[in-house]
């Protein structure tokens, strides 16, 4: 199978004017030519496949928009070749247009003043989607969110989860081939989380369409990726399945105990005691947590220990969650 | 077929400009004030100069054109600089680059509905109203066809002035100081605010050089003297180069910047 984005060697640098401080600063500033190239984008390459949900993370300012904005075709790389849906987007801006759907979170592509469903006749014509195709696709819609009452309500008045549900809708209306979701759930609330996700879902196993994500929300890349593209100062970091992102930074879990004593006077004595198990001890709350390798050391071993030498009244086993790996990654130690 | 998909864009701006009736209703508050200024104004300058007819016009040429010049400046200025800069301030124009249609027709298209609500609540019953009370100073006849074609030119000059003064705005990321200057360069040359024909001499000249009295004097002056002959024809002539021209050169202007903005990102 063919891959419907392919990216090689991507890089892009902008050029970015050197500002000084201060009045006289500013002021030089005016006739300055002082640049600096910044590489927002450092030779990334993937490849993505058709029907997949891949999650695009990285810290704020790692590069994430400036690539999707690269994929779309707003901006042209710098070096390296992309394809989407076997054309070049910068050179065929308007012929990759009509096969991508787009959502920023922050933005909307609704007409403001107007009912949603004006709105979708809009880009029903400008997409220039058959009657039959329109109609399909908004009984699906019927089928899986309850959009009746929204078609007829104005986008201005929407709330934000309504509105970010619509903007969603707008974009697979036209049943692109690849959908880019950037920040989808930033603001929701949980309910309104777990919604969107399910219609992500949905949408995407019905119509096979691609979906790239991108979230600083690890519920998102839990709920819907496979597989997870992490990237930070414009280099990329990791490219594999969500499985095996646990794998990859180690066997990790965490075990918390807690006993008779204050868990922040105990800590120091934890970890002179668990020093040779190689374990990070830290306390959160009423629980001593104790991050345990299990490669290194087996949990039961580091509990026994912990038993021959102290009363334990209550503990639990933690799971590391994506969030902590991605933590980790994002902060540059391998735990 | 192909066409439906700009006149959607049309149907939705006359919807959405019906939705602010309130807007509507202090526009033409707003117009009713100028007028009366203008209308003082003029009245004032004719009486302090003591004869009726000043550079060929009497007063009621004047306000006749004058009122007319308002209208139309109603139905045509379409803020397209104000659009563009909010959408590149705030980033949306990204949305809008994305979308299968030229960034241009786009805009276009998304103002023209705007367009056709502020014909028919402004102009054409400011026009009509100016035919009755001047009780035929306005002549009726092939003028008003040409007139029409005027129009049409004038709005895509206009236009395509709005949009290079909109690709500007790409550069300096500002609109304010921008879009004040274009509107008191076009509304003066052009003239909206005071008729051409009270300028002096050299300024008739170099202004005969600018593309801006196409906008708004061409039109009038073909509306208000009537009948056809050569010097409509020779007025649209000119119109005609400046539409091409300017389409010309808004169309390159644009797409040269937008490879800058898609180097240098936006």
């Amino acid at each position: 199978m063919s891959p419907i984005i392919e990216i090689k060697n991507v890089s892009k640098e902008f050029k970015v004017l050197n500002r000084r401080e201060g009045l006289k600063g500013s002021l030089r500033d005016l006739f300055s030519r002082d640049y600096k190239i910044v590489r927002a984008v450092d030779n990334i390459s993937m490849q993505i496949g058709q029907g997949d949900i891949v999650g695009y993370l990285g810290p704020n300012g790692a590069g994430k928009s400036t690539t999707i904005k690269m994929m779309t075709g707003v901006l042209e790389p710098t070096s390296g070749e992309i394809f989407v849906n076997g054309n070049v987007p910068y050179a065929n801006r308007t012929k990759n247009a009509q096969e991508i759907g787009v959502v920023f979170g922050q933005r909307s592509q609704l007409w403001w003043a107007l009912p949603l469903v004006e709105s979708f006749r809009i880009l029903k014509d400008i997409y220039q989607i058959s009657d039959a195709d329109y109609e399909s696709m908004l009984s699906l819609y019927k089928s899986l969110v309850d959009i009746e009452e929204l078609l007829h309500k104005p986008v201005r008045q929407m709330s934000l989860g309504q509105r970010t549900l619509s903007d969603i809708l707008a974009a697979f209306l036209h049943n692109p081939k690849i959908v880019f979701l950037d920040e989808p759930t930033i603001g929701l609330d949980v309910s309104m989380k777990s919604k969107i996700r399910t219609l992500i879902q949905a949408l995407n196993s019905q119509k096979n369409t691609t979906v790239i994500l991108t979230t600083h929300d690890m519920g998102d890349v839990d709920a819907l990726c496979r597989r997870i593209v992490i990237i930070d100062k414009g280099k990329m970091l990791y490219d594999n399945d969500i499985g095996h992102l646990k794998k990859f930074f180690g066997a990790y879990r965490t075990l918390m105990i807690r006993t008779d004593k204050e868990p922040d006077k105990q800590v120091e004595l934890f970890r002179e005691e668990l020093q040779k198990y190689k374990v990070a001890v830290s306390s959160a709350d009423e629980w001593i947590s104790i991050l345990v390798n299990e490669d290194e050391v087996t949990v039961m071993e580091v509990l026994e220990a912990v038993r021959n030498r102290h009363e334990i009244f209550d503990m639990k086993l933690e799971e590391i969650s994506t969030e902590e790996v991605i933590k980790r990654i994002y902060e540059g130690r391998t735990i | 077929m192909k066409f439906k998909k700009y006149l959607s864009l049309t149907r939705a701006g006359i919807i959405e400009s019906l939705q602010f009736r309130l807007s509507m209703f202090i526009m033409v508050l707003g117009n009713i004030l100028y007028l009366t200024v203008v209308y003082f104004l003029w009245r004032a300058i004719y009486a302090s100069a003591g004869t009726d007819t000043v550079n060929g016009m009497t007063f009621s040429d004047t306000l006749i054109y004058l009122v007319l010049a308002t209208a139309l400046f109603n139905f045509m200025e379409m803020y397209t600089v104000w659009e563009m800069g909010r959408n590149i301030q705030t980033g949306k124009i990204v949305l809008d680059l994305l979308k299968p249609m030229r960034y241009r027709s786009f805009l276009f298209w998304t103002f023209s509905g705007t367009f056709v609500v502020n014909f028919f609540a402004t102009f054409l019953p400011t026009f009509i109203v100016v035919c009755i009370v001047t009780k035929g100073a306005v002549p009726l006849g092939i003028n008003l066809l040409y007139f029409v074609v005027a129009v049409v030119m004038a709005v895509i000059i206009n236009y395509s002035i709005d949009f290079i003064v909109g690709t500007i705005c790409l550069y300096t990321e500002s609109i304010w100081g921008i879009n004040i200057m274009k509107q008191v360069i076009v509304l003066l040359l052009s003239g909206a605010t005071i008729p051409i024909a009270f300028f002096p001499e050299p300024l008739k000249t170099v202004v005969g050089y600018m593309p801006f009295q196409s906008i708004y004097n061409t039109p009038l002056t073909i509306l208000l003297n009537g009948g056809g002959g050569q010097e409509v024809f020779h007025a649209l002539g000119v119109q005609m180069l400046w539409c091409v021209g300017l389409l010309f050169v808004s169309s390159l202007f644009w797409s040269l910047s937008l490879k800058k903005i898609t180097v240098n990102g936006g």
